[in-house]
């Protein structure tokens, strides 16, 4: 498990969304949504390398997707809430997606949720 | 004219939703009960104050709009709301319902008042209305709810300041309505990251003083750059933004009538719930 650092906005820490990632993402992201289609989801569990290709994703970007490296496919661009929807297709969950970011298995973060901290923002009321 | 009678903040998420279903088909995980007995004052303030329409602040996780057309502010006009397929399938519950004369009312209102929102007549709505709404309303769901979806994906978002001008402007638009009782709600939030090495933190201390402060220091809170509000709480604590334009959208003098706070496993979920006396006390 990799040292967290709890006030850190930056990567693999923390992923802001920006536009940059958005274009970055683009492919990515329009193969995760296509998911929410039923008739897609089959499609791409009867086929995944034949569904991957339709939507022009680049070697890396399939690879991503074949090795459920969740941690990567933000990396390259794609939002959380896409990439979600493939966990759901192949039968994973957020539970999954978290312990890949943080380094740990689904058990082990499932217990060690919630993970409490303290503070706030300055000049909170 | 119409008049907003209350509001409340409330939080969302997937599994809200899936924990719902569960408790229903058999028993709640009792983390899970916390959540569904919080509740329960809130489902009684709600059928008290007894309104025509809910205006609902919220956000969607890509399962209605994709960033090929992705809104800063959107309306949805509609007779129906379907619930959204997220990936796991639809859920067994009702289906929100609209009525487009309000929503067309309060489109020409809010961009009468410069907000240029995208109207939508067609929108699934997702876990950010469908999780909690099982929680607080017996089916079937006749009031009709007025969903304005906010961008809280992607950066930039639209700043804490301007979600407070659209509580002002939601306001202004009820104002100029016929005869109604309007509840605004916002939902979102509390701390919680999803994504990242801090995935799953956890900051009771911000959520619970968040609760505390909403009512009498919208004004301090609304200065609180969006970046030190995801330090604190996480990535997805940015929706608590949302929050202010519900509480903008009340009276400067209201009535907390409620709150409750509980943090089941990944989100925190937290309630608080305001009242006008003005115009809830009167009979009618």
């Amino acid at each position: 498990m990799s040292t967290v650092d709890w006030k850190s906005l930056e990567p693999p820490h923390t992923y802001l969304y920006s536009g940059a990632m958005s274009s970055a993402g683009e492919r990515l992201n329009r193969f995760a949504l296509s998911l929410k289609i039923p008739a897609n989801r089959t499609a791409f569990l009867a086929d995944p390398p034949a569904y991957v290709s339709t939507y022009s994703l680049t070697p890396l970007e399939a690879d991503l997707v074949a090795r459920r490296d969740w941690t990567g496919l933000m990396q390259a661009g794609g939002h959380l809430q896409a990439i979600l929807k493939i966990a759901a297709t192949v039968g994973q969950s957020l539970w999954h997606i978290g312990a890949h970011c943080a380094g740990m298995s689904v058990e082990q973060m499932q217990s060690a949720c919630p993970r409490r901290l303290g503070g706030l923002p300055p000049d909170f009321p | 004219m119409g008049h907003i009678v209350g509001g409340f903040g409330i939080s969302h998420s997937p599994s809200m939703g899936t924990e719902y279903d569960r408790g229903m088909a058999g028993r709640f995980d009792p983390r899970w009960q916390l959540w569904f007995d919080g509740l329960q004052p809130v489902k009684a303030w709600l059928a008290k104050v007894r309104p025509d329409h809910i205006v609902i602040i919220y956000n969607d996780h890509l399962n209605h709009f994709t960033f090929d057309a992705y809104p800063t502010f959107a309306l949805g006009v509609a007779e129906q709301f379907p619930q959204a397929d997220e990936g796991w399938g639809p859920r067994k519950i009702p289906e929100l319902r609209g009525d487009p004369a309000f929503g067309w009312h309060m489109c020409e209102q809010l961009v009468g008042q410069e907000f240029d929102l995208t109207v939508c007549q067609q929108m699934r709505v997702d876990h950010g209305i469908y999780s909690w709404m099982p929680y607080l309303v017996d089916a079937p769901w006749t009031i009709p709810v007025l969903p304005i979806a906010v961008n809280m994906l992607r950066f930039p978002l639209p700043s804490p300041r301007r979600l407070q001008k659209l509580g002002v402007a939601i306001r202004n638009a009820v104002a100029a309505y016929g005869k109604a009782r309007v509840v605004v709600i916002a939902t979102g939030g509390m701390s919680h990251q999803i994504s990242g090495a801090r995935f799953g933190m956890a900051n009771e201390e911000l959520d619970r003083r968040f609760l505390a402060r909403l009512g009498p220091d919208l004004e301090r809170l609304v200065a609180i750059p969006q970046q030190e509000l995801i330090r604190a709480g996480g990535t997805d604590a940015v929706e608590l933004t949302m929050w202010y334009a519900m509480r903008a959208a009340l009276a400067d003098e209201i009535e907390q009538v409620y709150d409750f706070y509980t943090f089941p496993q990944i989100t925190g979920c937290g309630v608080v719930v305001f009242e006008e006396t003005q115009w809830t006390r009167p009979a009618g």
